[in-house]
């Protein structure tokens, strides 16, 4: 069954609808659905480590904070349901979609195996040895906590420091 | 012009009184009550299982963090933060961050490299190093988003509110 073209059209609309919905609980539901179907974009890109994240922290945790955040707002007034169009906004959108759309050609298909990723000596390198060297059947895992386990180390202090810069912003100690 | 003074007053109060109460339903803390403890379940499988599937500290630790928001939802945040304690999310955080540091020197002290796992000399020494660090990364994790949501709720009180 082709799943491309109906998810396209989904996560398309739900684009649009955080765009142009004017009141901002709406906005922040449409962005989560958004979300939801760039997850399954990921799973289709066969890259299931990322669609996990995108579903727990762009679909979850973000809506939940936002959601937290707009209690601060007021609803606007009026009946229209939808934003005004902002002409030279929408201009420099459509330019920086189309830029992007230029390098479509040069993506491979997906899964194809003649691609400069999957022929490189680097992965082949780490699809040979990962499981004798760090014992573990997932390559990803085995080039995040054992190859470069110093990078993910300074990833792991990043979310620590984003706490902590929080805490730095409100002038407090604990998070409270 | 009177009439839509009133109204725009009525919005107000209505907004204001979103800000303070917290409302108890008993669908939602039903829901969260019979669905939370599989989430916090499947938070840490993905932490211990990421070594052979998807998944991983990260994704695990924010998987255990929605529990802690599903909480705070359903019974109110101001509890759940008084349950947790003021300082524990800190120490829990820098907590992480030290044990993960521990690990990385502990290889060097055992005369390997940086987070060289197999120079602990025990067996499987880097598949159990992998799911250590891991369960570390998801501590840090799930210990800073917990906090975020505590310091953005408390945001609500307080402040100017324009």
């Amino acid at each position: 069954m082709n799943l491309e073209l109906p998810l396209i059209a989904f996560i398309l609309a739900t684009a649009l609808a955080t765009a142009v919905l004017r009141d901002v609980l709406a906005a922040i539901i449409a962005f989560a659905t958004y979300s939801l179907g760039i997850a399954v974009v990921w799973v289709v890109l066969q890259a299931p480590d990322v669609g996990l994240t995108e579903a727990a922290v762009g679909a979850g945790v973000t809506t939940v904070l936002f959601l937290l955040t707009i209690a601060k707002t007021v609803r606007p007034s009026g009946d229209r349901v939808l934003e005004r169009l902002d002409v030279p906004a929408l201009g420099v959108t459509v330019l920086i979609v189309a830029v992007l759309a230029t390098t479509l050609g040069a993506l491979p298909e997906i899964g194809a195996a003649d691609t400069t990723v999957i022929t490189s000596d680097v992965t082949q390198y780490y699809l040979e040895h990962a499981y004798k060297e760090a014992g573990v059947k997932n390559a990803v895992t085995a080039v995040l906590a054992a190859y470069r386990g110093f990078d993910t180390l300074g990833e792991a202090v990043v979310v620590y420091s984003a706490g902590v810069g929080l805490l730095v912003v409100l002038g407090k100690e604990v998070f409270a | 012009m009177s009439e839509s003074t009133s109204e725009a007053d009525l919005e107000a109060a209505e907004t204001a009184d979103d800000l303070q109460s917290y409302v108890e339903s008993p669908i939602i803390m039903a829901t969260v009550r019979v669905v939370s403890p599989f989430v916090f379940t499947y938070g840490l499988y993905l932490m211990f299982h990421g070594a052979d599937s998807s998944g991983g500290g990260f994704q695990g630790g924010v998987v255990v963090a929605t529990v802690m928001l599903m909480l705070g939802i359903a019974f109110g945040i101001d509890p759940l933060r008084e349950w947790v304690g003021e300082a524990t999310l800190v120490l829990v955080v820098a907590g992480g961050v030290a044990a993960f540091v521990a690990i990385g020197v502990g290889t060097v002290v055992a005369g390997g490299g940086f987070l060289d796992y197999s120079a602990y000399g025990i067996h499987h020494a880097s598949k159990y190093g992998i799911e250590v660090v891991e369960l570390f990364i998801g501590v840090i994790v799930a210990g800073t988003i917990t906090g975020l949501f505590f310091a953005i709720d408390a945001g609500k009180d307080g402040g100017d509110n324009e």
